[in-house]
């Protein structure tokens, strides 16, 4: 049992069960949709760390069965003790054994094949990373173009602020995962607002168009 | 219902946790007049009251192996009182009482001001720790009225057959 401040704590949702499922059907939307930038509206009083957008969502997402892992600037802050108050999730310090894990603007990301990328046989054993940015662009030409599943041909989007400022990089990783397949980990990129996932179907078809 | 929270403290102030177990068993008709007002403001919800189990563990004798008892309703919430500097109350009370619940959390934030500490002390502690203690007589008379006396004959000391030996 450890105890926790709770005086500069916010609450969650004010209404538990329709606030997280909207959030939830926001991330569905996400999800089914990659590359497509989605709005997620909530009421949450969420903490001072981390991206707004992101806390609602691990909110929605979380249960006490889950384990979570913070990137360095968020564990230790306001948003853990806020996660841990409100979903009782169980935060780990290896990246290797979280479901899910989060990792704050300007922090560095692990390699993605560092976090649980399931089995052959259990694929849906795989973590989920939300990855705070600083914002999107979408239908650019500086971006990305985007394919697969849930997508109509192609999407462009710009990620800006991701982790390591090194998009080439981070779609180099992405091909990786993808070349996992069924193995792999799924993504939502997270700005202050808005989230865009990226199920690990989704290929990068043009890694080295986006700048930094 | 008697807990260890419950050795006198000789006059000096309840700690926290002792306060909190004196609050989670206080009864709504003691607690709701001695908070006068504050029982209804509207609250700022960290966690709205919330029903669920607790498994209760026992240990044989006290020093035995640990055992499943059974499972017991709590309610649990979690609040923020806007005028006491934005103190957390939390409470954990046996039952399915929303309100009494909120009223107990209510009650932990306000003792959390030094300041009302010592009123509250006197209005609603120790009124709720004398209840306590009366229903805590009143099932031990009753345990008593059953209690059952085994008289045996003691055998003094050195044994009737010895002594007939000696004679």
């Amino acid at each position: 049992m450890n105890t926790q401040d709770l005086s500069k704590l916010g609450a969650g949702f004010s209404e538990a069960a329709i606030g997280s499922q909207s959030v939830f059907r926001a991330a569905l939307q996400a999800l089914s949709y990659p590359g497509r930038v989605t709005a997620l509206p909530h009421d949450a009083q969420t903490p001072s760390h981390g991206h707004s957008a992101s806390a609602a969502l691990l909110l929605a997402l979380l249960d006490p069965d889950c384990t979570l892992w913070l990137s360095p600037a968020l564990a230790g802050s306001d948003a853990a003790a806020w996660l841990r108050f409100h979903t009782g999730c169980v935060l780990v310090d290896a990246a290797a054994d979280a479901q899910f894990a989060w990792v704050a603007q300007g922090d560095e990301c692990p390699p993605l094949e560092d976090f649980a990328m399931g089995s052959e046989t259990y694929p849906d054993q795989s973590a989920t990373c939300v990855i705070d940015v600083e914002a999107f662009e979408s239908g650019t030409s500086r971006g990305w173009t985007l394919r697969g599943p849930g997508i109509a041909g192609s999407t462009a989007l710009a990620v800006h602020g991701l982790p390591g400022n090194d998009p080439a990089a981070f779609a180099a990783q992405w091909s990786a995962n993808n070349a996992a397949f069924p193995r792999g980990v799924d993504l939502f990129l997270v700005a202050p607002r808005e989230i865009v996932g990226l199920p690990r179907t989704t290929r990068i078809d043009n890694p080295t168009t986006m700048e930094a | 219902m008697f807990h260890a929270f419950d050795t006198k403290t000789d006059g000096r102030a309840l700690d926290r946790a002792q306060w909190m177990a004196v609050l989670a068993r206080a009864p709504l008709a003691l607690i709701e007049p001695a908070l006068g007002a504050h029982a209804h403001a509207e609250p700022r919800w960290l966690r709205a009251p919330e029903t669920g189990l607790v498994m209760v563990q026992g240990r044989a004798g006290g020093t035995g192996e640990r055992f499943n008892v059974g499972e017991v309703t709590v309610t649990r919430c979690a609040l923020r009182l806007a005028d006491v500097g934005g103190a957390v109350g939390v409470a954990y009370v046996l039952g399915r009482s929303h309100r009494q619940a909120q009223l107990a959390a209510v009650a932990d934030a306000l003792m959390q001001d030094p300041e009302r500490q010592a009123a509250l002390n006197a209005q609603l502690l120790v009124p709720v720790q004398r209840h306590l203690a009366e229903q805590r007589a009143q099932r031990h008379a009753r345990a008593q009225s059953s209690k059952v006396e085994f008289f045996t004959v003691a055998r003094e000391s050195g044994g009737a057959d010895e002594e007939e030996g000696e004679e």
